[in-house]
């Protein structure tokens, strides 16, 4: 369907004269930026309606706040809106039964997996939108590129990522004489010294998100490379892979319990909040819930970015979270606008959030940062752009990637080395089923 | 009706004749109470027949196209690559842990849903105070929204606030939290496996008990009282009359809830999704991460299509035996 914004020209204020008029020469680029520092809608979505897709958010707060915008947002330009939330796994099957179908949601989003290698044939090409924020907010982040691009065309446009740092206890560390820990060694070793005080810790050795998180920021710390940059071969046979694999059954051996093979996402956030564990690696929602379930534990809980793996390397994987748009929508050009509008919102958005959603735009990591600029345990999260990967690393989250990743080969790898299974035996089973993937993509 | 005449001694009124003749012949046909009957059954049996044919046998070609296509959920126009997707299933490693699993916990489930549903079933039967109630109270399992009660399951199952194990702590059976002997149901291979078939009988038996008590009450209470007469001890009773006369229903009960147990995602997508490790791994889960999760909608589909001939031949078994014991 092509965008109504190009065929119906209704010029009503200066500023949408001058955008109208540089889109007509065709300078789509700039005419964006002229409706972004306009910050208005174009009056041709007066009077449509707009359905969106969303997850339901870690922190209810956010989608409270985020309903709210989408409802002012249509009152302000007479766009009736619908948002429905469902839960992040459920999407995928969503989006597959919407695009069997031709129909469904104006404005959909893709969470944690990243399905617009898959889908980018059948949606709408963003371009002049992202590269127009990108103008604005001083570029994106490099590895936004990988979320939301293929083969150099936006088809989505990244909103935000979920930092998952390392949330540690200090008066625990402190009761074992260990300074802040700064590396995965000394994550280890504090491990060690509590776990036979009673305060193990852990990450998830099962088939949930976390655990994909969490392993991948381990190998890349230890400078495991999935892929190469195109994504096309695979890197993972290596010995820094090898390295990674002995050091978490090490870590598994000597700071964790049998219970991270059954923890689900949530799992390790009640573990800390029930103050046993003594460090995690989870986004600091885990870490902003203890503030109303245990605020003894909120109290001595600290933030660490990323722990730095052998060669110094600190690598943090986030979870994105991007817009995309059908090509079969039905309100192309409200469901851009309202990218636009969010996109301008990121402040109110991070705070509404209470600082969970990391925006893509480097000029929004300007100091202080909503919600972490004023908080010195959250404040180091101020510079994850720098140090930020995504799953494929450090190749695009391509559909093979996708593949290895929802079928928790990386977790598995670490689960059957830390129950025992010699390293060689568990590299080639592993490696194998990621090359069976990755050669059945490229036939395809 | 008329013979049609020799070629060349044709006339017109004699072909007139019988053409008429053989229109009102159908048409009078169409009036008989045969055709009437026939009319009556063919659109009785219609709805039965385009349901059966849009919703189920459209779905399976439909399926049986994508396993044999390289279709992914962004490309509707596949290419045909033959079996190459159930070849590739073959090789995948993790695929043979599905499937065994998927046989380890439809059998295993099915045992015990069929040992607990008849116990239950036995007991009630029986003329006891508010047995009404407790009827209706037994099904519940089965009626709660599957999400809502693989949820519950899911704390229970918790591995540091079981209310399972802090019971079975504080009973002196096991040690606190922590200790060697704290069970982690959801995370050891074996009891995970365990406890995702346990939630499935613990849905299913109910339905099983049902399906049996209303087999047990259509057989004629005196035949079991001139047995009981005759000296037949209870095993015996249930061998020789109850189970021979109940056959129909107890197969048909048997086959859905094999088809139920085989096809059930839920239970394990939502408690372990297959980990750790592949532990509780199964076919519907392995078919829905690749198919939809990771998009390769032929090779999920292929996956998905290894339980047709597991299910095809238990069908047949089943409903063979049921017309055999018929007539």
């Amino acid at each position: 369907m092509s965008d109504p914004r190009e065929t119906q020209a209704v010029p009503q204020d200066p500023g949408r004269r001058s955008f109208l008029k540089v889109a007509g020469a065709g300078v789509a680029g700039s005419s964006l930026l002229t409706m972004l520092s306009a910050r208005q809608a174009p009056a041709q979505v007066k009077g449509t309606s707009l359905r969106m897709l969303k997850w339901s958010h870690f922190v209810p707060a956010y989608d409270a706040w985020f309903d709210d915008f989408a409802k002012k947002w249509g009152e302000k330009t007479g766009v009736k809106v619908r948002v429905d939330h469902i839960p992040h796994l459920e999407l995928p099957a969503r989006y597959a039964a919407e695009f069997a179908a031709g129909a469904g949601h104006d404005l959909i989003y893709f969470v944690g997996q990243i399905l617009t290698g898959q889908y980018y044939k059948n949606l709408l090409d963003l371009s002049d939108l992202a590269n127009g924020l990108g103008q604005k907010y001083g570029g994106w982040m490099e590895n936004a590129k990988s979320a939301a691009q293929v083969a150099g065309t936006w088809y989505a446009v990244p909103d935000f990522f979920i930092s998952i740092p390392v949330l540690w206890r200090k008066d625990l560390f402190d009761s074992i004489g260990r300074p802040a820990p700064k590396t995965w060694d000394d994550l280890r070793a504090a491990a060690r010294l509590l776990k036979p005080k009673g305060h193990p810790t852990g990450m998830q050795f099962s088939h949930c998100n976390d655990a994909n998180h969490n392993w991948r920021a381990l190998m890349y710390c230890f400078g495991v490379k999935e892929t190469d940059p195109s994504g096309q071969n695979i890197a993972l046979d290596s010995k820094e892979m090898r390295e990674a694999l002995r050091f978490g059954k090490a870590l598994y051996d000597e700071g964790m319990t049998p219970e991270v093979f059954s923890w689900d996402d949530a799992s390790d956030n009640r573990f800390l909040a029930s103050g046993v564990g003594s460090w995690i690696h989870d986004a600091i929602s885990a870490f902003l819930t203890t503030k109303d379930t245990n605020p003894k534990v909120f109290e001595h809980t600290y933030v660490l970015d990323e722990a730095a793996g052998p060669g110094g390397l600190k690598l943090n994987v986030g979870e994105p979270n991007v817009w995309a748009i059908w090509k079969f929508s039905k309100n192309a050009a409200a469901a851009k606008d309202f990218i636009m509008a969010i996109s301008e919102s990121q402040k109110e958005a991070m705070t509404a959030s209470r600082g969970y959603n990391m925006p893509f735009l480097r000029d929004q990591y300007r100091k202080p940062m909503p919600m972490l600029g004023n908080d010195s345990k959250l404040a180091a999260l101020q510079e994850q752009d720098k140090i930020t990967a995504f799953f494929g690393n450090p190749g695009p989250m391509s559909p093979a990637a996708q593949e290895v990743l929802t079928t928790f080969i990386i977790p598995d790898m670490f689960t059957k080395v830390a129950r025992g299974t010699d390293i060689e035996e568990t590299m080639k089973w592993g490696v194998g089923e990621i090359r069976r993937i990755y050669t059945k993509h490229k036939a395809a | 009706m008329s013979e049609l005449p020799a070629a060349g001694s044709r006339r017109p009124e004699a072909s007139l004749s019988v053409a008429v003749g053989a229109r009102v012949g159908v048409a009078s046909w169409w009036r008989t109470p045969t055709a009437r009957r026939y009319l009556f059954g063919y659109s009785l049996l219609t709805p039965a027949v385009l349901y059966v044919g849009l919703l189920v046998g459209m779905p399976f070609l439909f399926s049986l196209y994508l396993a044999l296509s390289d279709a992914t959920v962004g490309e509707p126009i596949a290419r045909f690559v033959g079996i190459e997707n159930f070849i590739s299933a073959l090789e995948n490693a993790t695929f043979y842990t599905a499937l065994r699993n998927t046989l380890v916990f439809t059998l295993g489930a099915g045992i015990l849903k069929g040992l607990l549903g008849t116990s239950l079933a036995f007991l009630l039967v029986q003329p006891f105070k508010g047995r009404r109630v407790v009827r209706a109270l037994i099904v519940i399992p089965f009626t709660l929204p599957i999400a809502v009660s693989v949820l519950g399951w899911k704390w229970m199952f918790d591995s540091q606030f079981s209310v399972v194990n802090w019971a079975l702590s504080n009973l002196g059976l096991i040690g606190g939290y922590g200790s060697a002997d704290w069970p982690v149901w959801l995370g050891q291979p074996g009891l995970a496996l365990f406890s995702v078939m346990f939630v499935n009988v613990w849905r299913g038996f109910p339905f099983s008990a049902i399906v049996l008590l209303a087999g047990m009450t259509s057989v004629a209470p005196e035949i079991l009282e001139a047995a009981k007469v005759d000296g037949a001890s209870f095993m015996q009773r249930f061998r020789k009359i109850i189970v021979p006369m109940i056959a129909p229903i107890l197969f048909v009960g048997s086959a859905f809830d094999t088809v139920f147990t085989l096809s059930d995602l839920s239970i394990v997508y939502l408690l372990t999704n297959g980990g750790p490790d592949g532990a509780t791994e199964i076919l519907p889960t392995l078919a829905y991460n690749t198919g939809i999760r990771a998009g390769a909608l032929g090779r999920g589909a292929a996956i998905s299509l290894f339980l047709f001939p597991l299910l095809l031949p238990a069908i047949i078994i089943l409903l063979r035996t049921l017309r055999r014991r018929q007539y």
